[in-house]
């Protein structure tokens, strides 16, 4: 018999241990997909705050070009801004007027007179919002009203952490039992095949010999733990694409991109099958004492 | 290979199980080891085994010494030696075949010779269809030959059969010695045997060692009956 089918031949004499085992490394993988995959969506939120024009600046009425132009200058001159976009009372007119052309009486009424004009900065690095924030909230003789996104980025940044802690946390304890579990069922198996072993050695089996089965087998289960475990996490993706993203718009909280899927795939399949290997190699030193 | 045993004492806690033995066998040699149950025979096949450790002295296995500690010296020895085990040691979720067929794994015998060794050991102990049931579907004396037909796959250099027509059946004892002084003859294996059966020893004519309460009392040579 081959190791393969010897390892065979002990998933079935105890499948019920098998099953365990399985759904061990299953459950690991389901979460850790799961959190990754929710990981990837907040990073998604998170940038989409970070960089939208995340201050916007209204000025007041009746500044006359020069000034509007030297405010420009000034605010391009700060480091670690991307874009400085001047949107104009008629450009804020066309803005309003395509958000709100489902409600033709609200177009009506509005007229670009009382539209303020404003300038929309998006910017790569999050500090220098704060920087603009401090040094034009004073300038109130040509800022009319200040609108900076801070609140709602540091309090999206405490909730992203505080998900990635708590999730960091269930799988670490998850990952922990399974692997315990691993072992554990390894080493039932062991003394369930303990004569088989001891006289394989007295037959001159080497000691790599009588453990290989069960390194298999742990690898086995590492491999299909972590394949099921991704597939039931991206059949899920699948599934709720559609109404979480629609939750998130306009951000793509979801985003089924193959590429990231494969590789999370195959890093799960490496790590499950490191993971079931050196939870069998474990039990094995453990159990295999003779 | 040869077996030297150079003063071994064998101690149980404070009892000894074998006393300062010393003997020499060599390739090739077919030797009856005798004594009371309780003598320390066994004992004394499982040093050669290396299933125990010598309390002190020294055992030498061909040009090896097995207390260097080095594991895959004992395991490349017992490769070599069959042994027909007083308590079996097959494995009971195995059939006689798949019994036979780890041994051929463990030392590694050409895949594609495996069934037709099989078929021929099987032949030899005359098991027959026996072979596709699991131990504990088979008599004792049926045991004791598929043990045999175990230790005789892996063609080995020496064989230990423990009291090996134990279980056996006149008839059955006598076609088993048989086939160990052919296999003596043939291949110039050692044996070396275990047994209480005096008949088997007076008309064998080889070399007999008699140990007593753990000590070689007597080791000569029967002349054949004619
Ligand atoms: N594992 C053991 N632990 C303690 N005593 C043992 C053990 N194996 C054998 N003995 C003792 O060593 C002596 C020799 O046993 P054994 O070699 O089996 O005798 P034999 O095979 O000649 O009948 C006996 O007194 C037996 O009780
Ligand atoms: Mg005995």
């Amino acid at each position: 018999m081959s190791p393969l089918q010897t390892t065979w031949h002990h998933i079935r004499r105890s499948p019920f241990q098998s099953l365990i085992a399985t759904t061990a490394m299953f459950l690991s993988f389901f979460f850790i997909s799961t959190f990754i995959i929710i990981n990837s969506g907040l990073s998604t939120v998170l940038k989409y705050f970070e960089t939208k024009p995340e201050i916007t600046l209204f000025l007041k009425d009746g500044l006359d070009t020069a000034t509007v132009e030297n405010l420009q200058k000034d605010l391009s001159s700060y480091q670690g801004i991307k874009e400085i976009t001047f949107i104009s009372k008629e450009k804020a007119l066309t803005i309003y007027k395509e958000q709100n052309k489902n409600n033709p009486l609200l177009t009506e009424m509005v007229t670009a007179s009382i539209l303020p004009a404003s300038f929309e900065i998006t910017v790569s690095e999050p500090e220098v919002l704060e920087k603009i924030y401090q040094n034009y909230s004073t300038k109130t003789n040509v800022i009319d009203e200040i609108i900076y996104q801070k609140d709602i980025i540091t309090s999206l940044l405490n909730w992203t952490n505080a998900t990635r802690q708590v999730g960091f946390a269930i799988i670490l304890i998850i990952a922990s039992i399974s692997f315990l579990t691993m072992i554990t069922i390894i080493g039932m198996k062991i003394t369930n095949r303990k004569d088989e072993i001891k006289i394989s050695r007295l037959l001159g089996a080497s000691s790599f010999y009588v453990k290989k089965p069960f390194l298999l087998e742990g690898i086995i289960y590492g491999l299909f733990g972590s394949i099921f475990g991704f597939l039931f996490s991206f059949l899920l993706a699948l599934i709720f694409q559609k109404s979480i993203n629609s939750f998130f718009q306009p951000i793509t909280f979801i985003d089924l991109n193959v590429n990231f899927y494969l590789i999370l795939l195959f890093a799960e399949i490496i790590t499950g099958t490191l993971l079931g290997f050196i939870a069998s190699w474990i039990g094995a030193k453990r159990y295999i004492k003779f | 290979m040869k077996i030297v045993f150079d003063q071994v004492d064998k101690k149980f806690g404070i009892v000894y199980a074998l006393k300062d033995i010393s003997f020499e066998i060599d390739q090739g040699e077919f030797v009856f080891l005798i004594g009371n149950s309780g003598a320390g025979k066994s004992t004394l096949l499982k040093l050669i085994l290396n299933q125990l450790k010598p309390t002190s002295g020294k055992i030498l296995l061909g040009d090896i010494d097995l207390s260097n500690g080095n594991k895959d010296d004992v395991n490349n020895t017992r490769r070599k030696i069959g042994v027909v085990f007083q308590d079996y040691q097959l494995i009971s979720d195995k059939t006689i075949e798949e019994n036979i067929a780890l041994i051929l794994d463990i030392v590694n015998y050409p895949k594609e010779k495996i069934q037709s060794r099989i078929d021929k050991v099987i032949k030899e102990v005359n098991l027959g269809t026996r072979r596709f049931l699991f131990p504990s579907q088979l008599a004792g004396g049926e045991l004791q030959r598929a043990s045999l037909a175990r230790a005789l796959a892996i063609e080995p250099e020496v064989i230990l059969a423990d009291e090996p027509t134990g279980n056996l059946d006149p008839e059955n004892s006598w076609n088993l010695v048989k086939l160990l002084k052919d296999i003596n003859k043939e291949n110039n294996t050692t044996i070396i045997m275990t047994t209480h059966n005096n008949e088997i020893v007076e008309s064998m004519g080889k070399r007999v060692i008699k140990i007593n309460d753990g000590e070689i009392v007597k080791d000569y040579n029967i002349s054949k009956k004619s």
